[in-house]
């Protein structure tokens, strides 16, 4: 971790550069907490349609976007 | 090849094999390692290097940034999250290397499992054996593969601690002191 004041100075930074790469760190992250949920979700014996409840998305989506690797 | 590494001594090169990884390095250079000993803040090397200015912050200054499409340790802090503490966390549930499982977390040139270690990677864990064996010690501390890495043709952490004043006759000198604990 970065020290404090650097943190500080940088999340009230106005340079596009560093908001957008927080951002797209950001979505990168959820991306992969995403996977590992669903993952333990279905290894639970989840179904698609509660994981997708639990997600706040349609079941097609969530079913579409992992299917082809979480079985 | 590990056996008789001390528990830090495994850790850093567990937190070495991360770096790489998140840096979606094809091998583990003696520079991957150095950065595992100053994240292990615990140790006796990683003491003996803050001792001396070089931190994790100092060595990652140097290797520069991961890839842009990689998650971004400064990016996530800049707006309050530590990636450090959600990877620990997401470790505790789901396994060591979990995030980096994952599609997302792979990135672009990012690799599954097991990083091979370069040849600089391989030379400082043998020294690090030939130095615990020379001060006679039973097991391979974090302040032997310190001393491994002072050696040359190791790679990139050598002149990176050479820049700062940190040579192999020092770091021995350093441990020959009363009280040098071993780690």
């Amino acid at each position: 971790m970065a020290d404090a004041t650097a943190v500080a100075a940088a999340a009230s930074s106005r340079d596009p550069a560093t908001g957008l790469a927080a951002v797209a760190s950001l979505r990168t992250l959820l991306e992969s907490l995403e996977e590992l949920q669903v993952r333990n979700a279905r290894d639970q014996g989840w179904s698609w349609q509660a994981i997708a409840e639990g997600l706040s998305v349609s079941r097609q989506a969530v079913h579409k976007k992992y299917r082809r690797d979480i079985a | 090849m590990f056996e008789r590494f001390t528990e830090p001594a495994r850790r850093v090169v567990v937190l070495a094999q991360e770096d790489a990884r998140e840096r979606a390095a094809d091998r583990i250079g003696s520079e991957h390692l150095l950065l595992g000993l100053c994240r292990a803040t615990d140790t006796r090397a990683a003491a003996l290097l803050a001792a001396r200015g070089v931190t994790r912050a100092v060595v990652e200054a140097e290797l520069g940034a991961p890839g842009p499409d990689l998650p971004d340790r400064a990016a996530l802090a800049s707006v309050g999250i530590d990636l450090d503490e959600v990877r620990e966390r997401v470790e505790d549930a789901f396994g060591p290397g979990a995030l980096e499982s994952t599609r997302a977390g792979r990135g672009r040139g990012r690799r599954w499992g097991h990083i091979p270690f370069d040849r600089g990677a391989k030379k400082v864990l043998e020294l690090a054996l030939r130095e615990a064996i020379r001060r006679g010690d039973r097991s391979i501390g974090s302040e032997h593969v310190l001393l491994g890495m002072l050696h040359t043709e190791t790679g990139r952490a050598m002149p990176l601690l050479a820049a700062r004043g940190v040579t192999l006759a020092r770091i021995c000198a350093a441990l020959d002191e009363p009280g040098a604990a071993s780690g």
